[in-house]
């Protein structure tokens, strides 16, 4: 793992926005204390969530259905 | 219309403790019973819950009797009742956390001031502020926000200064003038100069770092330097993943939270179909709703970390900062 997960992130981020359902796109906390990227969904969406990849370059990828985000 | 409330007065000092320990009573008073509609003449002891409950969901002791010791009793829906609005009202000198807004909005939540050009300007969001752009130099800015009351001019307490303008994502046939907007947006987030230091960012055409406008308070002395049930703010501090947060807005006051993640991307919804994307935010649980928008977020030394304005049923997204500085070229 040379890329630092801000890198990785970046890369492969429009790809997993353009998904359907796809809302977001972060870095978060694993449960172990190890940085995973987070793709939030507007709505439990299986078949994008069956194209979402386990890991990217090694970083875990972690699905939350966080909703439609609005302006407030 | 002049009947002596003697009678009423002492059964309801004789019933009131016995009436408000009924689930749901907030409250017990003399008044006029209404039946539909209608105000009845008899002066009533009235009885405010928080909600109605059909009588069969009540055990016999816990329902309010149609009457008390001869005097008629009504019950009223008020729903919990609050200390007075504070933050919905109009606030002179106003601090942050008090509704605000362009004439032409509902209303979002008074950030906290900062420093343009050596004078004091009110900081919240552009669709706060600004109408999401749709607002003009000098237009007014109401306190409260115009859904809260706030007219033009007697609420006036500012004028729009500056905003940062939000990039709408257009059909799917956009990213053709990429290159050069995604330059200057570059270049403007690698601007150092504001209190925090500032990586460079990366930045696709289209992509916005904040939703942030100021405006001129019209007399410095209508605004206050702190922010309610927060204080005065010492200075910024960067949002960091785990950092414990907390916010003062209009419409939930004081609440709490962590930042959940960082370097997050992500769609904005802003009515009528309209979409921005922001890149470079931090993202908390749920602590904010409609109306907090423009809230100051700080840590836990009340120093500035960032700026709501948006967020769903679980999520609370912010600017960061450090993008909210550079980008309208204040300083705290």
């Amino acid at each position: 793992m040379t890329r630092t997960i801000r890198e990785v992130k970046a890369q492969h981020e429009a790809g997993l926005m353009a998904l359907p359902g796809v809302v977001s796109v972060g870095v978060g906390g694993g449960p172990d204390g190890t940085l995973v990227i987070v793709v939030g969904l507007d709505r439990p969406r299986p078949k994008t969530m069956a194209r979402l990849p386990q890991t990217l370059e090694g970083y875990a990828v972690r699905v939350e259905v966080i909703g439609r985000i609005k302006a407030r | 219309m002049d009947q002596d409330l003697r009678a009423p007065r002492e059964v309801l000092k004789q019933a009131r403790h016995d009436l408000l320990a009924r689930p749901y009573v907030v409250a017990a008073g003399i008044g006029y019973k209404t039946v539909q509609g209608r105000r009845q003449p008899t002066l009533s002891i009235i009885c405010s819950v928080t909600r109605k409950v059909p009588s069969a969901q009540l055990s016999p002791r816990d329902r309010i009797p149609p009457a008390v010791d001869g005097v008629p009793t009504d019950v009223v829906a008020t729903g919990p009742i609050r200390a007075l609005q504070v933050r919905t009202g109009r606030v002179r000198p106003a601090p942050g956390g008090v509704s605000i807004g362009h004439r032409d909005i509902t209303a979002g939540t008074l950030g906290c001031l900062v420093m343009k050009d050596g004078r004091p300007v009110i900081l919240s969001n552009n669709h706060v502020m600004a109408s999401s752009g749709a607002g003009r130099l000098g237009d007014p800015i109401l306190q409260p926000g115009p859904f809260d009351g706030g007219q033009v001019p007697a609420d006036q307490i500012a004028e729009l200064t500056a905003f940062v303008p939000i990039r709408f994502r257009e059909g799917p046939s956009t990213c053709r003038l990429a290159g050069a907007v995604a330059a200057v947006l570059n270049a403007i987030a690698r601007v150092l100069g504001s209190d925090t230091r500032l990586r460079p960012v990366t930045m696709r055409a289209g992509e916005n770092l904040v939703d942030a406008a100021i405006a001129r308070p019209l007399r410095d002395a209508d605004v206050d330097a702190t922010i309610l049930e927060i204080g005065a703010i010492p200075g910024v501090a960067r949002g960091e993943l785990g950092l414990a947060v907390k916010k003062s807005g209009r419409t939930t006051g004081l609440t709490s939270g962590e930042i959940l993640q960082v370097d997050v991307t992500v769609d904005v919804q802003y009515g009528g179909g309209r979409v921005a994307r922001f890149t470079d935010q931090l993202l908390a649980g749920a602590m904010s709703q409609g109306g907090d928008s423009g809230s100051a977020v700080v840590d836990s030394g009340h120093r500035l970390v960032g700026l709501l304005f948006a967020g769903s049923d679980t999520t609370t997204v912010i600017n960061r900062i450090e993008h909210v500085f550079t980008g309208l070229g204040v300083t705290l």
